[in-house]
């Protein structure tokens, strides 16, 4: 991706929290990163290296202490459907069966009723939840309630799908095809996702590039390109090499710099 | 002649392997329905065995126990002598109409102010303490220490016990309205702003969803409270309803006409609250609320 055609521009961003007693903690550092167009990028680093902050920032719930996000050329001043969140787990709607959440986000635009209905069905079929359409989310399993959040985000359309571990609180195996799912979907409608995980197999098996951060103070450490075809065989030896590429980058050792 | 006789054999399975399947659905629907009833029956049962049971001993005890002055304890076979005609000239009906359309429009106004006050104190921070100290100091008054200066006031009126159970009724719907949109999950609010929801589709689609557990705890303890004052309300000056009709008992020395009075409150309190769960998860499902 050229650098110049960037979506998402952070520039030397920095959040600081008040600790209790009133101390600063940096939660990110003069942090700059450029995301492209249709990009898929993994956020990867220790709990509290700032990652969700981070994500916070480019989804417009929280404003930088000092410097600036972007999103296409402008500064972010707020959440919008452009830069849609799925979360970690519980952000459906209770009150509301798969579908309704589905459809939140066509209600808010006023589109008709009939019309949102074609529309939420045919995206809870493309995260292949036709039969559970009319399920409350208590109802639903940890994957499937992921897949209805997918399906809830990608329903409006959004320029960047923001994941923050979306995928941890489901079994391995679930966890598996949702990535699959994730891919497919990636690539069918060329969205860009910045996926932030802790877990190395899961940015090696996803990631074109791959944002290694540090933390106290939380600071990016490392910028990888992964340079290998989706879909990524876990048994071969390339995926390895991807592996060990990364869990070395995250251990502190240097790792090839993305051009 | 094997061909064709494993042929049709394979085609007989097939053809009669859906029947099997779905009579074993509408078996197992069938059985658990009957489940279901049955359990709802035993309940109900043991529901009316109880409250018959309670009249047996009421009826016996004052009768055969030396004790029990019948006058101040009437057995239920003479209260029930009282109801009939009471029941029968309409007067007991309009009694009731009285007291429940008095608690109603009380019960209305501190819903709406209630729920209203509870949402904008929570999502306005400069609001809340604004009112705290003012609501929270009213809260603490109970309800009936103002009924003499609302008689005074107000007179005996309609005007009077409206006031009065609003008040009473407002403070649970405030408080819980309250709680419930202050500890809204954050995430919830980013994910309607994240789909670009307005102020207004958050309130209503997002918000008072999410804190409907809390509102309802509140609107039936509201429900007890407009009851619990308006007793007080009517007993302390009325020309009707059911409270008045228990202190006319009073003045009249007919304990009767009192227990008459009780009977009717309780029921009435508990067929409100049947009510209340009944509506509640008609229109909540997917809010499972316990009775
Ligand atoms: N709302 C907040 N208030 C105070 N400190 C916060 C807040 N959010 C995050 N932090 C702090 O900022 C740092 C980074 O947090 P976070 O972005 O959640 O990290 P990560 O997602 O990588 O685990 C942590 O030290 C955390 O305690
Ligand atoms: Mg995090």
């Amino acid at each position: 991706m050229s650098a110049d055609a960037a979506l998402i521009a952070a520039e030397r961003v920095s959040q600081v929290y008040a600790g209790r007693d009133g101390t600063p903690n940096w939660a990110l550092r003069d942090v700059s990163l450029r995301i492209g167009r249709g990009e898929f990028v993994c956020l990867i680093g220790p709990s509290g290296c700032g990652k969700t902050t981070l994500l916070h920032l480019i989804a417009g719930f929280v404003r930088p202490t000092s410097g600036t996000v972007s999103f296409a050329g402008a500064p972010i001043t707020g959440p919008g459907p452009e830069r849609v969140v799925v979360f970690q787990d519980y952000a459906l709607f209770a009150w509301m069966t798969a579908r309704q959440n589905v459809e939140f986000g066509l209600r808010t635009r006023g589109v008709p009723r009939a019309e949102r209905r074609r529309q939420a069905l045919r995206a809870l079929e493309r995260v292949g939840l036709p039969h559970a359409a009319d399920r409350y989310p208590h109802e639903l399993s940890g994957g499937m309630r992921q897949r209805v959040a997918v399906a809830r985000a990608l329903v409006v359309e959004p320029e960047v799908l923001l994941m923050d571990e979306p995928f941890a609180a489901v079994d391995a195996m679930t966890r598996q095809t949702l990535q699959e799912d994730l891919l497919r979907l990636w690539q069918e409608t060329g969205v860009s996702v910045v996926f932030v995980t802790h877990n190395v197999d899961e940015a090696a098996f996803l990631a074109q590039r791959v944002v290694v951060m540090g933390a106290h103070p939380g600071t990016l450490r490392t910028d990888l390109a992964i340079d290998a075809p989706h879909p990524r065989e876990r048994g071969s030896a390339r995926f390895a090499e991807l592996y060990a590429e990364i869990a070395g980058a995250l251990a502190g050792h240097h790792g090839r710099r993305a051009a | 002649m094997s061909l064709v006789s494993s042929e049709t054999t394979d085609h007989r399975a097939s053809r009669s392997a859906p029947a099997p399947a779905d009579s074993f659905e509408a078996t197992f629907r069938a059985a658990h329905r009957r489940r279901l009833r049955r359990a709802a029956g035993w309940r109900i049962a043991l529901n009316i065995a109880g409250l018959v049971l309670f009249v047996i001993a009421w009826e016996l005890i004052p009768r055969y126990s030396t004790w029990i002055n019948e006058v101040l304890f009437p057995p239920p076979s003479q209260v029930f002598a009282t109801f009939v005609p009471l029941l029968l000239s309409g007067q007991i009906l309009d009694d009731i109409r009285v007291s429940l359309v008095r608690a109603a429009s009380g019960f209305g106004v501190a819903l709406g102010l209630g729920i209203g006050a509870g949402v904008l104190t929570a999502r306005l921070a400069w609001l809340q303490y604004l009112l705290e100290p003012l609501l929270h100091g009213f809260r603490s008054i109970p309800a009936i220490a103002l009924i003499p200066l609302c008689i005074l006031w107000f007179g005996i009126g309609e005007v009077s016990k409206t006031a009065l159970i609003a008040w009473g009724a407002f403070f649970p719907l405030w408080i819980t309205t309250f709680i419930g949109v202050r500890d809204v999950n954050p995430i919830y609010l980013r994910s309607a702003a994240c789909l670009g929801a307005g102020r207004l589709t958050t309130l209503f689609l997002v918000v008072l969803p999410a804190a409907l557990p809390f509102i309802l705890t509140g609107i039936r303890q509201a429900l007890s409270v407009s009851l619990v004052v308006l007793v007080a309300a009517e007993m302390s000056g009325a020309s009707s309803g059911i409270a008045h009709m228990m202190s006319e008992g009073h003045q009249l020395f007919r304990v009767d006409i009192m227990f008459i009075g009780l009977a009717v409150l309780g029921a009435v309190g508990f067929l409100v609250d049947r009510a209340f769960v009944a509506i509640a998860r008609r229109l909540f499902p997917w809010y499972q609320i316990t009775s």
